[in-house]
């Protein structure tokens, strides 16, 4: 038991550090707001360090409820890492602006946790409360603003559209659970592979419910009103965060369901992987507005990463090949997803950074006019993110496509590759407008001013990141493979 | 007659797309709220049927957790509708509408 306990300690300290948080704010009533921040900080820093000291790894905590391994390592450090960022992006407009509250800290700290269990979950019950965890947390957050009735009302959609695919996921659970007589991941492997109605209905239940929260298409109509309507920090959380933990849940179990369902969804979740990016790319085209428009792009991200899970799936009878082909397509994307975190974060960040003088989001790209003249540094690093999202070299978006496409390559689906890369030139066009507007146009009298250096500072960062992963993405991508390897073998 | 697992999953189907159809087509936000819950119910309901079906426990625990995170659902959607009702005066989902390209 007791090394069960040690095993969880990091999210231990997230679970305690987000109830001391809040003791604190309730009650030492002379406590400022940055304090507060840095509290919060604090706790997900003590979380990284409780990480490095669990480093022996089980597959059977609790009785096979939960699994750690170099996996479950890489995604919360990860997912710390987006709440880190995230804090820092906060602090500055919480401790000036009143319309925010201080329960962001808690909700940011349990949502960390929802994911970070999310990643570690071998059974449907703690999976379900992880996500339902990290749901709730996400609700509020992006119903923030209770003065806006655009923040509100995007938490409700949220809020509604979220609980209504959690009850789809809930009954894909349920058939799933008939089907094997186990909440454990482990008991799939005895579902049999002409499992039948039943289990062909639960997958696809589940694979909606994942869908909703990772905005895959036909499944993604909330995303642009949610992301227009977020707090912008909170929207680079959603955006990084959420789809990074749906897609960790996903990974697992998908990876243990192979055998079950390679044969038909393979193709199925390629069809989608095709909507998903396309209808993204072709409807960001058209938008004005800069969070709906990372908000279709991030749709279109959706897309490659499912195109990344469809290698994985892919039947094949050589399980030598298979298993060189599926680590290197497993790997690569647990790199996209930090690499599409690295990315969007900063993007969000800046745009956060900007809306700070004015009590109002920053989100009209024409008022991005003359950035690079008020504020050189910002629209530099902005200029990288878009350079990287639509997947220039050599930004950490390039090395992440690239990654996946070679997968795709080497799984033998040419067709889709030459797909992926013509979506990513359609996609070129609505990033590079913003780099054009910033740059050849003048500072105009509504343009856009930041003032926080704190965000200034984290997006700098995350910037040269970007370019720094961009010319050497092999080190961490060598991480990514053995983080998807621990995994073991299907099925 | 005896009623067996499928009268249960036959119930619960029926209760799940009455909840669908509750959020889907209803305008009223209270209601929606309402057809989660009937979905996130008629879950349940499947799980106490294949619990009591396969003789094992740990449907029957998932039930009850199901319960806490439904009322957890409920008290924060709620929480943001009276958000939404001091600002708008009103929560009819047609009216939420300041979101729009």
């Amino acid at each position: 038991m007791t090394a069960n306990l040690m095993a969880i300690l990091p999210y231990l300290v997230l679970a305690g550090g987000a109830l001391l948080v809040m003791l604190v704010d309730s009650f030492v009533k002379s406590m400022r707001k940055d304090h507060l921040s840095n509290l919060s900080l604090l706790v997900l820093l003590g979380s990284l360090v409780a990480q490095q000291f669990t480093q022996q790894y089980s597959s059977d905590l609790f009785a096979g409820l939960l699994a750690t391994s170099k996996f479950t390592f890489y995604m919360n450090t990860l997912f710390v890492a987006i709440a880190l960022l995230t804090v820092n992006y906060a602090s500055s407009l919480y401790s000036r602006s009143s319309s925010f509250s201080s329960e962001f800290y808690p909700l940011i700290l349990l949502a960390t946790l929802g994911m970070c269990l999310m990643a570690a979950a071998t059974d449907m019950l703690v999976l379900f409360i992880a996500i339902e965890m990290m749901s709730m947390a996400v609700y509020l957050m992006v119903a923030g603003n209770r003065k806006s009735i655009k923040s509100v009302e995007a938490g409700f959609k949220y809020l509604i559209l979220g609980a209504f695919a959690s009850a789809i996921l809930l009954m894909g659970m349920a058939l799933l659970y008939g089907q094997t007589g186990s909440t454990l991941y482990s008991s799939f492997a005895a579902v049999s592979s002409s499992g039948g109605l039943m289990t062909s209905l639960a997958v696809g239940l589940l694979l909606i419910g994942f869908g909703f929260k990772i905005a895959m298409v036909p499944f993604h109509m909330w995303t642009p009103d949610v992301y227009d309507g977020a707090p912008s920090h909170i929207t680079g959380f959603m955006a990084t965060g959420v789809k990074a933990a749906a897609m960790a849940a996903m990974i697992r179990i998908v990876w243990v369901l192979i055998p079950q369902v390679s044969v038909v969804w393979a193709p199925l979740i390629g069809v989608l992987a095709v909507l998903t990016m396309t209808i993204g790319n072709l409807v960001a085209l058209a938008q004005s507005n800069i969070k709906r428009m990372l908000a279709w792009s991030s749709i279109a991200h959706a897309g490659y990463l499912l195109l990344g899970l469809m290698t994985l799936l892919k039947p094949t009878s050589d399980s030598a090949v298979l298993s060189v082909v599926a680590d290197n397509a497993g790997g690569a994307l647990l790199f996209y997803l930090l690499a599409y975190a690295v990315m969007n974060l900063g993007a969000f960040g800046i745009i956060s950074y900007l809306a700070k003088n004015r009590g109002e989001e920053a989100d009209n790209i024409e008022r991005y006019a003359g950035l690079s003249r008020t504020r050189p540094l910002v629209a530099a690093s902005l200029a990288i993110f878009m350079f990287s999202l639509a997947g220039i070299p050599p930004t950490i978006g390039f090395a992440g496509k690239f990654y996946i496409f070679e997968g795709v390559v080497k799984a033998g689906m040419i067709p889709l590759a030459i797909w992926g890369v013509v979506n990513s030139l359609l996609s070129a066009y609505y990033y590079l407008r913003i780099i054009i507007v910033m740059y050849m146009k003048d500072p105009e009298e509504s343009s856009y001013k930041g003032s926080s250096w704190e965000t200034a500072f984290a997006t700098s960062v995350l910037a040269i990141i970007s370019v720094l992963l961009g010319v050497i993405p092999a080190p961490i991508r060598d991480v990514a493979v053995a983080a998807f390897k621990s995994l073991g073998q299907s099925g | 007659m005896v009623i067996g697992l499928n009268h249960y999953l036959i119930l619960a189907a029926a209760l799940f797309l009455t909840g669908a159809a509750g959020v889907l087509a209803r305008r009223n936000t209270l209601i929606m709220l309402m057809g989660v819950e009937i979905m996130l119910c008629s879950v349940n309901i499947v799980f106490a049927a294949y619990s009591r079906a396969l003789g094992d426990m740990s449907g029957h625990v998932f039930v009850i957790m199901n319960f806490a995170i439904a009322a957890a659902e409920a008290a924060i959607g709620l929480a943001i509708l009276v958000a939404i009702y001091r600002i708008k005066r009103s929560v009819n989902a047609d009216e939420l509408n300041s979101l729009k390209e």
